[in-house]
């Protein structure tokens, strides 16, 4: 019986120490270098950043958000890399994309902005995908990119917009209706929509489109014929210059509002 | 030889009496029905204070006590000492456990009306110990030098200064000197390693000592009343007719328990591993939401939900009338009956305080009263909000997330809940009055007017109109005819063209 007994604490003694001390395997408990705090301004891992800074509008793996899809080769394939830098770092004004570097007071540092942008590259880009595809180029001219409502911009876009009329009855009235005012995708005219976007960011959604919710890009509109980089640059004219009625429509919001607390 | 090694032995226990000590104290005799399951937590809590003076030995081996280096010293153990992090949680787990087990000793005590005659003295260093323990829970978790223990200090000083007149001589003396520094966790250090442990050696003597000499609580019987006439009569006749000896009848029980307990502990250390450390205690460190752990989360619940103009007075009251309630015990109901089948006035107050504690702590889990800072970033809007909507309504949605109304308003779960969850807002209020909402604002909500620009308000309306249930519809104007209703709300449009397509 005593013999036995030791026999069976010798043994028992001797698997706790092989399963503590040899066996390489990890407990469960045990903290990795992963669950380690740090400082947020010392987070270099993309999917955290992403996560934390990002996700909200642009989707959970950048698909299917608010904002625009940034988990889409061909966007990637289109913007530049500083337009990314830039518009992340300074937001784009008038538009809900914030500012998120330090000296623009948001708590990125530039490191980690570049982490970012390089981050998306690597996890989402496929550059093979559109070798020998001819791109529309990102943007029209260095201001537009900078700011909205300009009027450098708008002197440009004033002839445009007189033939974007047609290109979009072309390319866009199938979905948003025949003046763009409606459709199955939603008007597209609407003067606070387009309000609260920039014209690059109209001529990047008329360019790429949104593959994640199924809203085709400048060669799909209408099949086998893409659009040209005139075309292009009509059709956001034309739709920037829907802006002008702006005043009209809130002022109705706000006449609305003050009817309802009296 | 073996008639050797007897004599030696018989010569130091002549001189060290060890016999006689085991006989008078493991060798007593207890009344029989006192060898049951319900009477194993007290040892129960005794073996995790072991555990951590084993455990907490071998941290004070390591830890250096100092604002700049005991940070350092838990990430060393955590990530590069082997088994550092298992030590860790061993120190951590058995003092979860033993919060635990000591409330589940209360409760049994207080249930079987152990604290009555003659036993008052065993509850009151009972309750010196329970205060002992969460003192030692507290000082622990400032040793745990991080983001939870440099807050949780800061509102544990914020709390000792409304002391009238004796405030900041108080937190001054707490905290050795007006901020929370180096001296403050030399302070924490010496109070959570030589005082209280200190305090707890000598009042666990006591109290064994008193469950030695009272005897310990026979087990309740409805009907037999304590009587101070008789009580210690009737208890010496059960045991010289029925008792039993302490070891090794009574203690089986206490020794299996135990021995889960020390699994319990083993288990939940290996797999769930040590708490922290939280992030450096910096107070420039803003984007951090600090939480107590849990044996102080219901009082983080309390303190968030009382009202501020009753705050002082609670604070300052509050613990003197709920201790003084402890110690006031065993005379507010000194002799009579025992059994909790017989005290359904002690069984309620059990259960209710319990039921309290329980909801304040899992309020505490999620504090639901915090906004969540970093929602705005990182809680995606959840996609079948986002399914056939307008490009103005999902404008709506950005600005929805850039004006940060997701830190305190939640959609499809994603959000804070320190204001209405808004899931399905657009039933409860018209596109105007979502306007007026959003711009006047109301009670707690802010008003947004000056912060969004018509466009803004227009979008975010837009959207805010699209939440409801496809099967209800959304709210309407009564007031205005349809016809009215749709020119005045034409920004609207396109919502409500979408919501009819729904």
């Amino acid at each position: 019986m005593m013999a036995r007994l030791q026999i069976g604490l010798a043994a028992s003694v001797g698997l706790a120490i092989t399963l503590l001390a040899g066996c390489s395997a990890r407990l469960p408990g045990q903290p990795t270098e992963a669950e380690r705090w740090r400082a947020p301004n010392e987070i270099t891992d993309f999917n955290q950043l992403y996560t934390q800074n990002c996700a909200g509008c642009h989707g959970a793996g950048g698909r299917l958000g608010a904002a625009r899809s940034l988990n889409d080769p061909l966007y990637l394939a289109f913007v530049t890399d500083d337009a990314l830098r830039q518009a992340i770092s300074k937001g784009r004004t008038g538009t809900n994309m914030p500012a998120f570097s330090e000296q623009a007071g948001g708590h990125l540092t530039d490191q980690q902005i570049e982490l970012i942008v390089n981050g998306m590259r690597a996890h989402w880009s496929k550059s093979d995908d559109f070798k020998g595809v001819e791109l529309p180029r990102y943007s029209v001219d260095a201001s537009s990119t900078a700011t909205n409502n300009d009027i450098a911009t708008k002197a440009l876009q004033a002839g445009a917009a007189s033939r974007g009329g047609a290109t979009y009855k072309t390319y866009c009235s199938s979905c948003h209706g025949s003046n763009g005012d409606g459709g199955s995708a939603g008007s597209i005219v609407e003067p606070n929509f387009l309000n609260l976007v920039s014209d690059q960011g109209l001529r990047t959604t008329v360019v790429v489109g949104r593959a994640d919710i199924g809203k085709p890009d400048w060669r799909g509109n209408v099949p086998g014929h893409p659009m040209s980089a005139q075309e292009i640059n009509d059709v956001v004219a034309w739709l920037a210059a829907h802006r002008k009625t702006t005043t009209v429509a809130v002022s109705k919001v706000e006449h609305s509002a003050c009817l309802n607390m009296k | 030889m073996i008639e050797r090694l007897r004599k030696i032995a018989i010569w130091i226990d002549d001189r060290v009496y060890v016999s006689k000590i085991f006989a008078a104290t493991a060798g007593h005799h207890v009344p029989r029905t006192s060898g049951s399951w319900f009477y194993v937590f007290g040892s129960g809590t005794l073996l995790c204070f072991m555990v951590q003076i084993v455990t907490g030995i071998c941290l004070a081996l390591v830890y250096v006590p100092s604002s700049g280096q005991a940070y350092t010293s838990l990430e060393y153990l955590n990530y590069q000492q082997q088994f550092g992090w298992f030590l860790r949680a061993m120190h951590n787990w058995g003092s979860n456990f033993m919060v635990a087990i000591m409330l589940a000793h209360l409760a049994q005590v207080f249930l079987f009306g152990a604290f009555k005659y003659p036993r008052e003295m065993t509850w009151i260093s009972g309750v010196v110990l329970l205060l002992c323990t969460l003192g030692m829970a507290f000082t622990g978790q400032v040793l745990r030098f991080d983001q939870d223990a440099y807050w949780g200090l800061g509102i544990g000083a914020a709390m000792a200064g409304r002391v009238p007149v004796m405030g900041p001589a108080i937190v001054h003396m707490m905290l050795g000197g007006p901020i929370i520094a180096g001296e403050t966790l030399s302070r924490f250090f010496t109070l959570h390693v030589f005082v209280i442990p200190g305090s707890i050696l000598a009042i666990v003597s006591l109290h064994l000592r008193l469950v030695l000499t009272k005897g310990i609580n026979e087990y309740p019987v409805p009907g037999k009343l304590v009587k101070k006439e008789t009580y210690t009569e009737e208890y010496e006749a059960e045991i010289k007719q029925s008792g039993v000896p302490f070891f090794p009848k009574a203690i089986s029980k206490d020794l299996i328990f135990s021995g889960l307990v020390l699994m319990g502990i083993v288990f939940c250390a290996a797999y769930f591993g040590p708490a922290g450390p939280h992030g450096i205690p910096d107070p420039t460190q803003i984007n951090t939401a600090p939480k107590p752990d849990f044996f102080f989360l219901w009082l983080y619940g309390v303190l968030s939900l009382m009202p501020d103009y009753m705050e002082t007075v609670v604070m300052l009251t509050a613990p003197f009338i709920v201790i003084g309630i402890l110690f006031a015990v065993p005379f507010i109901s000194n002799t009579g009956e025992k059994s909790p089948r017989r005290r359904p006035v002690a069984v309620l107050s059990v259960l209710f305080i319990f039921i309290v504690l329980g909801a304040f702590n899992y309020l505490g889990t999620y504090a639901p009263w915090s906004p969540k800072m970093e929602a705005w970033t990182s809680a995606a809007t959840p996609t079948n909000y986002l399914e056939g909507r307008s490009p103005l309504e999902r404008q709506g949605a950005l600005v929805f997330h850039n004006k940060q109304c997701i830190n305190c308003h939640s959609i499809g779960g994603e959000g804070g809940l320190r204001g209405p969850v808004l899931d399905s807002v657009a039933t409860r209020l018209t596109g105007d009055q979502l306007v007026r909402q959003v711009i006047q604002g109301s009670g707690n909500m802010p008003a947004y007017g000056k912060n969004l620009s018509p466009p803004e308000v227009a979008a975010l309306v837009a959207f805010m109109s699209t939440l409801h249930k496809p099967t209800e519809a959304p709210a309407r104007d009564s007031t205005r005819s349809a016809q009215a209703a749709s020119e005045i709300k034409q920004p609207n449009t396109t919502a409500e063209m979408a919501n009819a397509k729904r």
